[in-house]
């Protein structure tokens, strides 16, 4: 029940009988990688106070998310795209924190459906 | 719901990874040819380097986001007809509006659903086949200057005065050269003639506008201003004597009967413009000036010259050229005797 609330199964079978399961492995091992990236950027663009590009960077992480059924994450990433679109980042340290914990558990459950099948 | 969509080369523009996998891992199953671009600047890269059918482009992307994109899109006649998609996470109404007001055929909001997006890129391909057919049969049917007036300023109806050279040219004695020839033989000689009374005109900057039987019109300096038309004009008559020459060498060589052409030249106001109705119309020139034109064409039999301007003609050219003046002339329509010259040839 614990995967199924980060990974939404619907998304993620979908996307398997659709794409094929060989290419959603593929996929699921560029997302963990991108998005490890992504949230380092994050965390950069952050201390220099870079507020558009720390949208940027939370834009693209909600959008790649989402695609693959990660939709609690995705909308966390979301609410971090509209704080830097806003050029308001007061308050965003602990959301970033949270993302990069949350992202953990995002990618130990891809993990986990990748290796069931 | 299977559609055969007609596969098509496409680009793909996304700055995250995972976004641009999926998007060409689907086309791809559907046949589609994709190429990959990880933000805008090397999109139109890839633009200005390769065909493209179609473009699914994203919005938010760093060096160039996908609004510049789009507005540099749409200022290139050679970019400007393929059909954009625009696929991004941005929910918000206005980017939507913006893109769609940018010229984007659509905009599709990530997670793209699979299905959604098959059906708008085989509507897109299809447009993008109909917008190349138009183009051909613009390119085939109007002169590359109409073509370019016509996706310029569009189409509309109606005319305006400009100063231009009118040139008309005829194959003299086509009739009995008909009559001793095959059908077959008698198309082979005008697409010939054709051919290269064309080059000789487009090659000075006129415009052929008018085919009739073994009759041709060009007009110098519309659709599109020709500084020097009235030498141009000239300048392309020499040429095409030129050219009958040499055609009429490689008849003799074949035993074939040469020809002889009559040319009248021109200048003045004309109106130009498109003249027939909505359905079918052509880019042509009216006036005194080109009812002259076609009578010193005319009267390059009488004349027994083949090259034959007005005085406004003559007054233009430069010492370089060397003209005859034949006098006054009686010019059928006209209700007073015209001076008029001929051009030597050789």
């Amino acid at each position: 029940m614990q995967e199924q609330a980060i990974i939404d199964l619907a998304t993620y079978n979908q996307l398997k009988e659709l794409m094929g399961a060989d290419f959603v492995e593929e996929l699921v091992d560029t997302y963990n990688i991108e998005t490890g990236t992504l949230i380092e950027q994050l965390h950069q663009a952050l201390a220099s106070g870079e507020a558009a590009s720390f949208g940027r960077y939370a834009h693209s992480i909600k959008s790649s998310s989402a695609s693959l059924g990660a939709i609690v994450f995705s909308l966390q990433a979301r609410e971090l795209e509209m704080m830097g679109k806003a050029n308001d980042l007061s308050g965003a340290g602990i959301k970033v924190e949270q993302l990069a914990t949350n992202f953990l558990r995002v990618k130990q459950c891809l993990e986990d459906l990748k290796n069931e099948s | 719901m299977s559609h055969n969509v007609t596969p098509g080369r496409l680009l793909v523009v996304d700055d995250n990874k995972v976004n641009r996998l999926l998007l060409g891992r689907g086309l791809e199953q559907q046949g589609h040819r994709v190429a990959f671009a990880e933000n805008g600047r090397q999109a139109l890269e890839m633009l200005h380097q390769n065909e493209f059918d179609l473009m699914l482009l994203d919005i938010q992307m760093p060096e160039m986001d996908g609004y510049q994109v789009l507005e540099k899109v749409a200022s290139d006649l050679d970019l400007r007809d393929i059909p954009v998609i625009v696929t991004s996470a941005l929910e918000e109404l206005d980017s939507v509006v913006r893109c769609i007001e940018m010229g984007a055929e659509d905009y599709l909001i990530k997670p793209v659903n699979p299905v959604l997006l098959r059906a708008r890129i085989g509507a897109g391909l299809e447009k993008k086949r109909l917008r190349d057919q138009q183009h051909d049969l613009i390119r085939r049917f109007a002169t590359a200057e109409v073509a370019q007036d016509l996706e310029e300023s569009g189409f509309a109806l109606g005319g305006h005065f400009v100063e231009a050279t009118v040139m008309f040219s005829d194959i003299r004695g086509f009739t009995s050269l008909v009559e001793q020839q095959s059908p077959a033989d008698t198309i082979e000689l005008l697409n010939t003639y054709y051919t290269l009374m064309f080059e000789a005109i487009s090659e000075k900057g006129g415009v052929v506008n008018q085919m009739v039987g073994d009759g041709l019109m060009a007009i110098f300096g519309a659709p599109l201003p020709l500084p020097d038309h009235s030498e141009q004009a000239v300048r392309a008559a020499l040429e095409m004597i030129e050219m009958i020459d040499m055609f009429n060498f490689d008849q003799a060589a074949s035993h074939r009967p040469s020809i002889q052409i009559g040319i009248g030249i021109a200048t003045g106001q004309v109106i130009a413009g498109y003249t027939g109705t909505q359905r079918r119309a052509t880019y042509t020139c009216v006036g005194d000036t080109v009812n002259l034109a076609a009578r010193l064409e005319a009267y390059t039999k009488v004349a027994k010259q083949p090259i034959l301007i007005d005085e406004t003609t003559r007054q233009s050219l430069s010492d370089t050229i060397n003209v005859k003046n034949l006098g006054p002339a009686e010019i059928k329509g006209k209700n007073q005797a015209l001076t008029i010259y001929s051009v030597p040839v050789g």
